[in-house]
């Protein structure tokens, strides 16, 4: 069963495999921050990976295999320790950041710097990969009408802080919209009140309707 | 070239006895709380998947002690029976094997320097070592962060206020993988395979096999629910 606004189990067994790319992986990851069956899934799709990892033929190991492991051990411990996943990031940011995201942004969205991208709305830009997919953040006003879009490949949006309206369907902090080539006249409504940060990931440049947003787009970058 | 067994054992006359799938009695003076149902499967004592349960119970062990005693016999240990597999994990991913052999040394570089992190509550020791696999492979190969999941994030608590405190349920594994493997259809298995062992991706696998992505996406999803089924997942 799919259900809306969670990631469906495919995606969470290719996560616990390692063949997303660095935006994909990153947006999966805080999507299941959230949710705590979602957690449970996630873990069964690792107990599948590392119990065909243990199933495996062993493979002859070259003499002196183990006193060269030593030897690394001993390497990184006269080093001083480093821990990537110690970024500090002040307790009272808001909102609270998923784990996964904290860490990867490294400082609080306050400190980005937002690039305004038309009316009500601003962007940061995390990540570009191969194909043009990209990772960055959105930030809209309450109340904003996303202009009316249509994909190309897939798009992931991660509410973060605030709410939008796909439909009758509502996306709040924590929830996924997955909207694949398939999905036409996409126009998403801020919900009135507070802003709405997400994070996104598109695949390919999405197709803006308007005139007006087809001549801009280059310059925002969409 | 000769197997990691024969020369952990020649080098280290004090362990002969240590075979991995026999040390069960060398370190049982370390004592941690069974989980229930491991204590009833270990009461029953049904052949092998008894066996199997006090193997992974000694690895548990195993990495306690790296953790609390920075033990190298009980690091040795686990050496002899990941390292080999973990060196066949990587050239199925693609490596050769020099370099496959290296990764793996680093892999359990990682092992020694975060078996203080390892929680047995939260994840089989063959779990912990794949992802920390995962991620070393990843980051050799596509020089790209991989974000990992914290179990331990709180987030989850804040939005969805039927979350119960349990443990993250681990697949008791009633079966071993290779015969819930035997449960999936054959164009099931190819997804697995694939996305497990080739590293590739919804839109790869659909490239590889000619096949709409839609179909490929709704073959992963399947063949993962007959997995957990065999696995012995309760839900």
């Amino acid at each position: 069963m799919i259900e809306q606004g969670k990631i469906s189990d495919e995606w969470i067994v290719s996560y616990a495999a390692g063949t997303l790319s660095e935006a994909h992986s990153l947006i999966v990851a805080s999507h299941i921050s959230y949710h705590s069956d979602l957690q449970q899934t996630l873990a069964q799709a690792e107990d599948i990976g590392g119990m065909l990892m243990d199933s495996l033929d062993p493979t002859d190991v070259s003499e002196g295999s183990f006193e060269a492991t030593l030897e690394k051990l001993n390497e990184t411990m006269s080093k001083p320790a480093l821990d990537e996943q110690d970024n500090e990031v002040s307790a009272s940011s808001s909102p609270k950041l998923p784990a996964p995201l904290a860490s990867y942004l490294g400082k609080n969205l306050d400190d980005l710097k937002w690039r305004m991208m038309g009316p009500g709305m601003s962007q940061v830009r995390l990540w570009t990969g191969p194909n043009d997919e990209r990772l960055w953040l959105l930030k809209a006003r309450g109340g904003t009408q996303m202009p009316m879009h249509d994909h190309r490949g897939h798009e992931f949006t991660l509410v973060l802080k605030g709410s939008y309206h796909v439909g009758d369907q509502q996306y709040t902090p924590g929830l996924i919209e997955v909207a694949d080539g398939s999905v036409t006249h996409h126009e998403p409504l801020i919900d009135d009140g507070e802003d709405c940060i997400c994070l996104v990931v598109t695949e390919a440049p999405i197709k803006l309707h308007s005139f007006l947003g087809r001549l801009a787009q280059p310059f925002i970058g969409l | 070239m000769i197997n990691a067994h024969s020369y952990i054992r020649s080098r280290s006359e004090g362990h002969s006895v240590f075979l991995t799938e026999n040390i069960a009695p060398c370190v049982m003076f370390v004592q941690y709380p069974l989980n229930n149902a491991l204590e009833r499967r270990l009461k029953k004592g049904r052949g092998a998947a008894m066996k199997a349960d006090q193997a992974r119970q000694a690895h548990e062990e195993l990495v306690m002690l790296v953790a609390e005693k920075a033990d190298k016999d009980a690091f040795r240990l686990l050496f002899m029976h990941y390292m080999p597999r973990l060196k066949s994990h990587l050239i199925k991913l693609g490596l050769e094997s020099p370099q496959a052999e290296d990764v793996a040394q680093d892999v359990m570089v990682k092992v020694w320097n975060k078996a203080g992190q390892f929680n047995p509550a939260k994840a089989r020791v063959s779990t912990w070592i794949f992802r920390i696999a995962r991620n070393t492979f990843i980051d050799h190969t596509r020089k790209q962060k991989y974000t990992n999941v914290n179990v331990d994030d709180h987030m989850a608590d804040m939005i969805a206020p039927e979350r119960s405190d349990e443990n993250i349920e681990k697949l008791q594994a009633a079966t071993s993988i290779e015969k819930a493997m035997t449960a999936l259809k054959p164009e099931q298995k190819k997804v697995i395979s694939l996305s497990y062992f080739e590293d590739m991706s919804h839109s790869a696998i659909a490239d590889h096999l000619s096949l709409p992505l839609g179909t490929v996406k709704s073959r992963i999803r399947m063949a993962f629910d007959v997995l957990r089924r065999e696995l012995g997942d309760k839900a």
